[in-house]
């Protein structure tokens, strides 16, 4: 089936209850529809298995209109069919939840609920995920009128205070991991309730460090923004940048030389080695393998090296321009970066032997975690933890992009779906990796690194999904036709795969629980994004940009 | 004069004092060879000194929960267990200070103390993870220990003794570890479990339950836990290659026996991934036990025929 035929088909089961339908570009439908007729046609979808739900994004669309929108985005392949829904900007913007039917669509909720102020009816968590617990009511830091004066802290207000000692009663009590741990150096906070040494029951609570990233896009223009979004992650900055980038070079209809987007593609494949080498060391670490932990960073320090002699940084390449790249890639450095990845492909092969045969590392991983292919479908799986349980979902294959129409790779996966399937799915992709950088150093088409950019984006919507090491990254941008950004959504991989983990871990050992964790490779600067909120010695206060500013450069000057 | 010379044989020399200096040296070995083996760099020489010294000079933070009798108490008996221990081994190739028929098997039980303190004092500060991390330890102490005490009744019952001094003199003409080389492997794994080393650092997983039974200590009372491990770390490395090595007597023997012990121990420390805690006590009960008790009743039966 070809996109046409494919959005075809939703437009056909969607017919029930469509408004008003069109096709904003070649690969995407959008139909809207009214908000109690969400769960009809999302079961329509769903059970027609048209694809999955990618991401779900609330905009605010200002006093003037009255109007907040809600659109549920299912991605088929190259093709996207969104879900719009306006609803008013009051207490009744209701949603029915369709967690029952698609269970990461509860994080999805969760956020525009505390993001946005909609209401979600039927949802099974009622807890907050993102905001801080003491902040107030009735107070949405995504709506357009918001001002930081609002988001004065509530004294004792606080949701999760536990029993003493942590105790529940009987023989279970609870066992906190983070966002104060050895084992998880992020800030996320996990409440393992554990029975003798088995886990009954997690919980999980993030946004221990947002810093309102999507907030603060609305209020810079379209090449601060670049740096901005780079700073999403410190572990997969280039494919935030990269997302980004193509989402507004689509919209300003600006076509990127084949040069610029074959470097970034090379830039992306570093990266990849980067950070899965990084998730091999943790994954050890975390197993109590430290042999292996320290044998894989010492060889991340190898790509490092590399990435820092390509783009003059070690974690923020910096390397993406709007219409381009920044660096070109010299003999030097090519003949540099081929003598890296001989050593790198040496050491990920050796590596590969060590987590397929080492009995003492199996004990911990084979058969730990299995996710098989239908429960990882409904789990909405991406990235390496989806191909480790033979659901290929891989961007880069499903809707090439950038140079990846010329330097195709192929999806590596395994059947397996368990905690050892999941290091070979990572391992092999570094070998695919290793051979599409060398391909794309042999062949570098020609071109020029840069094209001009408006520095107005004309008006528009448009969907940008990029495969970053953990998973489809997915950057929803719209202009109003200015300097600003109207809006920027990010859905980061890490968000979807969160419900495996706490499904997964109930019933197995507490000392699973880490490897659990970071079997999926969780990345939680990616999912803190929202709010300037700073606590600072006890007291938590709440900063705006020019506070913080003015206290850097106080701080710096001493 | 006698009594001053066993008063300086227990305070400075072996035991006491040099006895404290050489087990942070074996620990500092045991870091830097893990380090070296993992490419790192590791500490230096005075590291665990200075680990001590610094944990000396710090506050002692007790819970409220906490009976404080037990919290001060149990690190001070589990260092004086340690240190007890060290009297009935021949220590730097020297004979025992003490020695008695049967002293093996108290010596087996006081370094099994350090465990029990530990254990207790996880459970007396109540938090959530010392609670988990007491369990497993006193879980894998039962795991590991009978194998491990059957491990040393090999040579005992070969020697036909149990006092140590006994079964090193006997074991100078008798390498063990060739003729019951399962009670040696089973000795050396054993001891690994004793001493809550990688792969038996379940009671202490920090990616799970941060330090396991300690997590509440600091200052003093930490660094007694810390010493009477070293201790423990030196005492069980002499018994287990007096007993299997071709005894220990004089100071080159010693060293060369014993940092070869250490050597094998920091090689299955950095090759081996932490075992959960019922696959340790799967593995013990399945595998070492099984394994040693064969090894015992050949062991005597091989006697019986010789006799």
């Amino acid at each position: 089936m070809n996109i046409e035929q494919t959005l075809q088909k939703a437009e056909e089961l969607l017919t029930p209850w469509n408004k008003a339908a069109t096709h904003p570009e070649v690969n995407r439908l959008d139909v809207c529809i009214s908000a109690h007729d969400l769960r009809p046609a999302v079961t329509a979808l769903h059970n027609a298995h048209w694809g999955y739900l990618s991401a779900i994004t609330g905009t605010d669309l200002g006093a003037a209109a009255g109007q907040m929108e809600a659109l549920y985005h299912f991605c088929n392949g190259p093709a996207i069919a969104t879900l719009r829904i306006h609803l008013p900007r009051t207490k009744d913007a209701r949603l029915s939840s369709i967690e029952d039917i698609i269970p990461p669509a509860a994080f999805f909720e969760r956020e525009i609920r505390e993001m946005l102020g909609f209401t979600i009816t039927g949802s099974k968590n009622s807890e907050r995920l993102f905001i801080p617990d003491d902040w107030p009511e009735d107070v949405y830091p995504l709506r357009s009128d918001f001002s930081i004066d609002q988001a004065k802290a509530v004294e004792g207000r606080h949701a999760d205070e536990l029993p003493e000692q942590g105790v529940v009663g009987g023989n279970t009590f609870v066992v906190p991991i983070g966002p104060q741990h050895p084992a998880l150096k992020e800030p996320g906070h996990f409440e393992f309730t554990v029975d003798g040494e088995i886990v009954t029951a997690a919980r999980m609570r993030l946004g221990y460090a947002h810093r309102g990233i999507e907030k603060a896009a609305e209020s810079r223009n379209w090449i601060q923004n670049l740096y901005l979004f780079e700073r999403v992650c410190g572990i997969c900055s280039h494919t935030h940048s990269f997302a980004y980038s193509l989402g507004v070079e689509k919209l300003a209809q600006v076509e990127v030389s084949a040069r610029a987007q074959a470097i970034r593609e090379l830039v992306a494949g570093l990266e990849r080695i980067h950070s899965h080498l990084l998730w091999l060391g943790v994954a050890a670490h975390e197993a109590g393998f430290d042999t292996l932990f320290m044998y894989s960073w010492r060889d991340r320090e190898t790509v490092m090296n590399l990435l820092e002699q390509l783009t003059g940084n070690r974690v923020n390449y910096s390397i993406n321009v709007l219409g381009g790249v920044k660096s070109d890639i010299g003999l030097e450095q090519a003949v540099a970066i081929k003598e890296g990845l001989n050593y790198l492909e040496t050491c990920i092969r050796h590596y590969l032997e060590v987590v397929t045969t080492d009995t003492m590392f199996l004990n911990r991983t084979r058969g730990v975690g299995t996710i098989l292919f239908a429960e990882a479908e409904r789990f909405g799986l991406l990235g390496p933890t989806a191909r480790a349980s033979g659901l290929v979902r891989d961007v880069r294959v499903d809707a090439p992009y950038g140079a990846y129409k010329n330097f195709p790779i192929s999806a590596v996966t395994e059947d397996n779906g368990d905690l050892e399937a999941r290091c070979v799915v990572r391992l092999n992709e570094l070998l695919v990796s290793c051979f599409a950088i060398r391909t794309i150093i042999d062949n570098l088409p020609a071109g020029p690194l840069t094209v001009k950019m408006p520095r107005k984006i004309p008006a528009g919507e448009t969907i940008s999904r990029v495969e970053a090491p953990r998973g489809e990254l997915f950057y929803y941008i719209k202009s109003n036709g200015g300097e600003n950004p109207a809006r920027v959504h990010v859905r980061t991989p890490s968000l979807c795969n969160w419900v495996s983990v706490l499904e997964k871990a109930v019933g197995r050992q507490l000392a699973d629980a880490p490897m659990l964790t970071a079997g999926m490779d969780p990345c939680f600067s990616c999912n803190d994004r929202v709010i300037t909120t700073v606590d600072r010695s006890g007291s938590r206060q709440t900063w705006s940009w020019k506070d913080l500013r003015a206290y850097g450069i106080e701080y710096y000057k001493k | 004069m006698n009594s001053l010379i066993s008063l300086l044989s227990l305070l400075i020399f072996p035991a006491g004092l040099t006895l404290v200096l050489t087990g942070m040296f074996y620990e500092w070995v045991d870091r830097k060879l893990v380090a070296r083996f993992q490419n790192r760099v590791g500490p230096r020489w005075f590291q665990p000194f200075a680990d001590i010294v610094k944990l000396l000079a710090k506050e002692q933070i007790i819970p409220k929960v906490a009976n404080p009798f037990l919290f001060f108490g149990l690190p001070m008996v589990a260092l004086a267990g340690a240190l007890t221990a060290a009297v009935y081994v021949p220590l730097i190739g020297f004979a025992p200070v003490n020695s008695f028929p049967g002293d093996l098997i108290v010596t087996i039980y006081l370094l099994s103390l350090l465990t029990l303190c530990t254990g207790l004092a996880g459970w007396n500060t109540s938090s959530r993870f010392s609670l988990i991390g007491a369990t497993r330890a006193l879980t894998q102490l039962f795991a590991y220990e009978a194998p491990f005490l059957l491990a040393l009744l090999g040579p005992a019952l070969a020697t036909g003794s149990w006092q140590i001094s006994a079964i090193n003199d006997y074991a100078s003409h008798h390498w063990f570890a060739i003729s019951q080389p399962v009670g040696f492997i089973v000795a050396l794994i054993g001891l690994m479990g004793k001493l809550e080393l990688p792969p038996f650092d379940a009671p202490e997983a920090e990616t799970e339950i941060v330090a396991g039974a300690l997590t509440e200590y600091s200052g003093r009372g930490l660094a007694m836990f810390k010493i009477g491990k070293s201790i423990e770390l030196i005492v069980g490395i002499t018994l287990v290659s007096a007993f299997y090595l071709g005894g220990l007597h004089g100071i080159l023997p010693f060293l060369v026996k014993t940092l070869a012990v250490l050597f094998l121990m920091t090689i299955l420390q950095s090759l081996l991934t932490r075992l959960r805690i019922d696959q340790t006590v799967g593995m013990w009960w399945r595998f070492g036990s099984i394994l040693v008790l064969a090894q015992i009743l050949i062991t005597i039966l091989l006697k019986g025929n010789l006799l």
